[in-house]
Formats: structure tokens, C-alpha cells, sequence
């Protein structure tokens, strides 16, 4: 197995929405409405990121609306891949602020998961019940690829049956300078709030048509392989990305979740390959394909 | 596929690593006042601090761990070219200190900094990716797990898998919102103990397929025979025994041993109500059945701190010059243990001499995340 399949995906974003294929589960809410998708039970002082990161993952885990009963089946066997890298830059940036003021007494212990990076991925397991390994990515703009490149491995190793992979940022005064501070080719539309979630597997045994399988992660170094970034298969077919703004740590989760649901169902079209990065973090490019054509190709 | 390790380089308080073994093992604290943070604010008074000048610079931990690759990289002879070598960074705060000195009015720092890419780059050239891992305290553990995996699916020719955390001062205040007081030493498994402290320190090591070391004739420092991952999917902050327990039969599952068959532990040992007891437990859980006398037991935050992400890799570390000596550390800042180390073999008051071939290293962090790897010694 060098391949792993792809069998649900979602996406959280709100606002105006690009034109997006049919059959892609979109959570439209604002981060403050989760509660309307999530239940609102333990969700007090939780990140605009770790929320929009949770209605993603409801949406591709196909939780019904509302607080999710007993964990999952195989639940041991389901690991959990955050890429985020601004999720909680302005708790972090807040904190220190209220301290340089004040003291530690203006902390609240109540926010205080949210000064550790891997928060959003603690609070999917604990709010699903997820146990398996539990990873979070900070890399920079490839971490999203790098993510789904994690959870393949996790499963092609042995400590997975299931992951669930999230690509999240979060749009504050934070984030939004932050980006700014990025290169060139980051920008473009503003920042926006953004989560995609896609979950991975082993493929079917025997093979199923139609199953979508995603592999062959390749890094291309500082330069954005060919055909370049910005003419990226996700443009040929209908659907312009960069009205979301710099995913940055989602993007290539959300690059994902958005190619899969395009090709699944297609006929015409037995493969892409999904491209992301930067020239300061590298760009990763990883290939998608349906498993029939793949074989034939 | 079994990987070894062909190199390892760290930085703690007390210096390299010949420097930080020798202290461990004369049981001495590297606790000291803070230096560039005011204490008084944070609630947080005492850190175990690299002393790299009185000016606090920027992108400290990236400088220590460009340090630790460029030595790692010497030691190792690590050849980059025709070879697919990735490198994995386990973190707990990244380079979150850059968020907390950005002052209104000031330019925000370049978020290609706030990850260790250009790091290890600048000391690695030809590495084909860099992950950072935000794991917190297990962070390292998890990026060792992960090292295993690509040399064992055949995805890297090396791994260079790595650590580094600073202070940072949201994080310190945090500590002191939430401890009941001060306190100015890390005490694991001590029932005097009052809470944790943070350590800096940074930490680098190459592992490679044990066959391709053996047909080249080189030696290596130890094996890693498996790494064992779970979340406790139970608390972000208490830790679970279920959790802890699971990841201890998945790093003995996966090295193909028994509890038996582990002759040391260098545990995770915090110094916190929260750790220590539900540690001390599993320990007894998973050995006293089997193993008669068990295994010692030795910890290193008392000595260094708790090192966050460098935790994991810096107590592996420790367990290859205890391979290499014969001599294990005692667990400096233990004097008084705790009931649930009883029927346990905790190492207090001085160093015991004695061969060790197999030593269990455990980290646990925020979020239930748990690691515990097994390694063995190659000579």
C-alpha cells in the first residue's frame, strides 16, 4: 500500500463562497454559531480556529447535529492530524499582552488550553472520543499537505485504521498582520477563517471503483513545481480558491477536501495533483486519482 | 527494519551533553532566578535557562537547535547527497516568544520564524522537508515515532529528528495562575514536590536503518526497537492511566518485548500532583506482575527542567550514556517518594552502576497526548 483512500471530507467557512462541486459538506457558519452544528456544551472558551476545526471534523465524521454520543467504533484506531499554524498566535500574543500590564492574575485558567498549539487536536479527540495518535503540524504553508502526509503514514505504519486530518486558520487581528508579513505570493484576498477536514483510510480490499486514492507526496523545494501554483488543476475545472484568501496551514487540506469532491463521481477525469506552499516554507504537491484509472495509468 | 542511532547532540542548562550527563549523575539542579522575564508578574520565579547573554535575542531555540544539527550532522558523518533525509522537530512552544515581544507599533515577526524549517536548513542543507511537531510535552516522543515509521515504510534513507523549546512567558503565567505557590525546584515522584519548571534546551539525533550502519562498517549508539503513540481522548490536562497504559503495551508490542525484558526507565516525572502519582502507578501496573526485581526507575527534569518538546529526546539521550557508562543518575530532587513508587525501584541519593541493555522512555503532554519509547543498547 503506498496509497491511502480518501472517504469524507468538509469543509467550515463562512461568508461568500466560491463556487464549490457538488456533494462537498460546507459547515457556512461563523465560528461564534458552532453551536448551532456542534451542541453547545463544552465549548466555552474555545478558539474561533478549534471551533471551525470541530464543525469540519462533525461534518466529514457524519456526526448529526449536536453534542456526539459515545466515541466511534475502532475508536483506539483513529488518530487525529492538525495542520495550523496561526490557530492560537493571538491567545498567545493576548496573554503576554495582559501580563506585560498586569500579572499571571489576568490569565484565565479557563483559556489557558488555548496558549498550547495542539489544542485543536486535543479537543477533537476529547470531543470525539478519538484515541489513536494524535499529531499537530506547524509548518508553515505546506502543513497542510504535510498533515495528510502524516496521517497516511500513520496508517501505512500500522497505528491507524482511520485519521481524521484537519486543516484550520483562524482570520483575527493576529492572523491578519501575520499574513500580511508573508511573501508576495500569499497575497491576494484578504485572509479568511477557514477549516477543512478529510479523512483517510486504507483502501478497500478488494479495490472499489470510484474509492479516491490520495499518495505519491512529493516535496519541491522553494520552487512551486510545473504546472506552477497559481494554474493549479483546482482552476481548470470551475473552482477559484483564491477568493478564501491564504489558507496557510489549511490550504492544502482544504485543496484536498475541494479535489476530492470534483473527482469523485467523474468520469472524464481520473486524477489531479494538489499543490501548496510557498517559497519560504516549500511546496508540496501530493496526487489524487480514482483507483481504477490509477491502476491503468 | 530496526533503526539506530548515529548521532546525538543536546543543550540544556548545563551545557552540551557530556556536560549535562555529568551533572546528572553528580545530582545537581540547574534551577536559577529568571533571567530575561520578571518573575513577579508571572507567578513563576525560577527556570532552568541556557545562559546565552543578558540581552534575551530573538529565535532563541532556533539558534540552540541549529546548534545541536550542525554537531549532530559532524558526529553522525550524515551525507546528505542521493540521500532522502527528513527531519522531524518536536516543540512545545514553537517560537511563540516572537508573538509575545511584538509590541503595539512594532513590525509583526516573519511567520516563517514562528517554525524551525530555516533552522534546520541553515545547518542541513540537502534535508528534503522539515515538520515541525507542536506536541506539546510529548512532542520529540512523537517525532521519534513518526522517524521509526519513515525508515521502516522505506519513505527516508535518515531521519534527523530533533527538539528545542525556550521559556515563554504566556506559558509561565499560566503555570503560576494555576499553582497553588511558587516553586524553585522540579522534585519528581517526591512527596514534597511543588509543581513543575520549565527547562530550555534543545536536542538533535540521527537515525538510520540499522543495516545499512552495519553493512558500512560504521557503529551506532543505540536502537530504537519501537515507539508507542496514544491520547488519552479523556482530559486536556489530567492525565489518564488508560491512556498512558495503552502507549506503554504499543511500544513493547511494536519492540517485540515483554515488561520483563525492560531493564530501565527513564520516566516522564514532572514533580506535579497530576503526573507523577497516575505515572508511578502504570509503572507498577505494567512491571510488578511480571518482572522481579523490575526495572530502575530515573528521571532528569529535576536536574534540567522540563524541557517540553526536547523532554522526550533529552531523556534518550541520557539513556545512550547510560548504555554507554554502566552508570545511571539518581532522580536529583527525589528524597522523600511518593506511596505509589512502592514495590517500584526509583534511583535516590546517588548513581547506581550497572549494565543496562534496555531502558523504556516516557513522555506524556497536554491534550492526553502519550509517548514511550523503547531502545537498546547496540554493543
Amino acid at each position: 500500500m503506498t496509497a491511502v483512500a480518501v472517504t469524507a471530507f468538509a469543509l467550515a467557512l463562512s461568508g461568500q463562497l466560491p463556487r464549490l462541486p457538488d456533494g462537498l459538506p460546507v459547515a457556512g457558519h461563523l465560528p461564534e454559531e458552532a453551536h448551532l452544528l456542534l451542541g453547545r456544551k463544552g465549548l466555552l472558551a474555545k478558539e474561533p480556529a478549534t471551533l471551525l476545526a470541530l464543525c469540519a471534523a462533525h461534518l466529514a465524521l457524519g456526526v448529526p447535529p449536536g453534542r456526539p454520543t459515545p466515541p466511534p467504533p475502532s475508536a483506539d484506531l483513529t488518530a487525529v492530524v492538525v495542520s495550523s499554524n496561526l490557530g492560537n498566535a493571538h491567545s498567545v500574543r493576548t496573554a503576554a499582552h495582559a501580563v506585560r500590564h498586569g500579572s499571571y492574575r489576568d490569565i484565565s485558567p479557563l483559556a489557558g488550553p488555548n496558549l498550547s498549539a495542539n489544542v485543536i487536536a486535543g479537543t477533537i479527540a476529547l470531543r470525539y472520543g478519538l484515541a489513536g495518535a494524535n499529531l499537530t503540524a506547524c509548518s508553515g504553508a505546506a502543513g497542510g499537505l504535510q498533515a495528510l502526509r502524516l496521517g497516511a503514514l500513520l496508517l501505512r505504519a500500522g497505528r491507524a485504521e482511520r485519521v481524521v486530518v484537519v486543516g484550520v486558520e483562524p482570520d483575527d487581528a493576529t492572523a491578519r498582520a501575520l499574513q500580511a508579513a508573508r511573501g508576495p505570493e500569499s497575497h491576494g484576498a484578504p485572509p479568511r477563517a477557514q477549516a477543512a477536514c478529510v479523512i483517510l483510510e486504507a483502501p478497500p480490499t478488494p479495490p472499489r471503483r470510484n474509492a479516491l486514492l490520495l499518495g505519491r507526496f512529493t516535496h519541491h523545494g522553494s520552487r512551486p513545481p510545473d504546472p506552477p501554483h497559481h494554474s493549479s488543476a483546482l482552476r481548470t475545472f470551475g473552482t477559484d480558491l483564491s477568493s478564501l484568501g491564504p489558507g496557510y496551514g489549511a490550504d492544502g487540506v482544504v485543496r484536498t477536501a475541494v479535489a476530492a469532491a470534483w473527482l469523485r463521481g467523474r468520469t472524464h477525469c481520473s486524477w489531479l495533483r494538489v499543490t501548496s506552499g510557498d517559497r519560504s516554507d516549500g511546496y508540496m504537491s501530493a496526487r489524487l486519482g480514482q483507483f481504477e484509472r490509477r491502476k491503468a495509468e | 527494519m530496526t533503526a539506530v542511532i548515529t548521532g546525538c547532540e543536546l543543550l540544556t542548562c548545563f551545557g552540551n551533553r557530556q556536560q549535562t550527563f555529568a551533572a546528572l549523575l553528580a545530582g545537581r539542579c540547574g534551577a536559577a532566578p529568571l533571567r530575561h522575564l520578571d518573575g513577579t508578574r508571572l507567578g513563576v520565579t525560577h527556570g532552568y535557562q541556557i545562559a546565552d547573554g543578558n540581552e534575551e535575542l530573538p529565535l532563541r531555540p532556533s539558534r540552540w537547535l541549529a546548534r545541536c544539527v550542525t554537531d549532530v550532522v559532524r558526529a553522525a558523518r550524515l551525507d546528505v547527497s542521493g540521500r532522502r533525509i527528513s527531519a522531524l522537530v518536536g516543540t512545545g512552544l514553537r517560537e511563540i516568544r516572537g508573538l509575545e515581544r511584538w509590541g503595539p507599533g512594532d513590525l509583526p515577526p516573519d511567520p516563517a520564524g514562528l517554525h524551525f524549517a530555516e533552522a534546520v536548513r541553515s545547518a542541513l542543507p540537502g534535508v528534503a522537508e522539515v515538520v515541525t511537531l507542536a506536541n506539546a510535552c510529548a512532542a520529540s516522543g512523537h517525532a521519534l515515532a513518526l522517524a521509526c515509521d519513515l525508515l521502516a515504510i522505506g519513505e527516508a534513507d535518515a531521519v534527523l529528528v530533533a527538539g528545542c523549546d525556550g521559556l515563554a512567558a504566556s506559558m509561565l503565567a499560566l503555570m503560576g495562575r494555576t499553582a497553588a505557590a511558587p516553586a524553585e525546584r522540579v522534585s519528581p515522584f517526591d512527596r514534597d514536590r511543588k509543581g513543575v519548571l520549565l527547562g530550555e534546551g534543545a536536542v538533535a539525533l540521527v537515525l538510520e536503518p540499522e543495516e545499512a550502519v552495519v553493512a558500512e562498517g560504521r557503529t551506532a549508539l543505540g536502537r530504537v526497537l519501537g515507539v508507542g503513540l496514544s491520547c488519552d481522548a479523556h482530559h486536556m490536562t489530567a492525565p489518564d492511566p488508560v491512556g498512558i497504559t495503552r502507549a506503554v503495551r504499543d511500544a513493547h508490542r511494536r519492540a517485540g518485548i515483554t515488561p520483563g525484558d525492560v531493564e530501565l526507565v527513564i520516566a516522564h516525572g514532572t514533580g506535579t500532583a497530576l503526573n507523577d502519582p497516575n505515572e508511578a502507578t502504570v509503572l507498577r501496573e505494567v512491571f510488578t506482575p511480571h518482572a522481579s526485581p523490575g526495572p530502575l526507575v530515573t528521571a532528569i527534569k529535576g536536574a534540567i527542567g522540563h524541557t517540553s518538546g526536547s523532554a522526550v529526546l533529552h531523556s534518550v539521550a541520557v539513556a545512550l550514556d547510560i548504555f554507554r557508562t554502566g552508570r545511571v543518575p539518581p532522580i536529583t530532587g527525589l528524597h522523600r517518594p511518593i506511596d505509589e513508587l512502592r514495590g517500584l525501584r526509583p534511583v535516590v541519593g546517588g548513581t547506581v552502576t550497572a549494565a543496562m541493555r534496555r531502558a523504556q522512555v516516557h513522555g506524556f503532554g497536554f491534550g492526553g497526548v502519550n509517548s514511550v519509547g523503547v531502545l537498546e543498547a547496540t554493543s
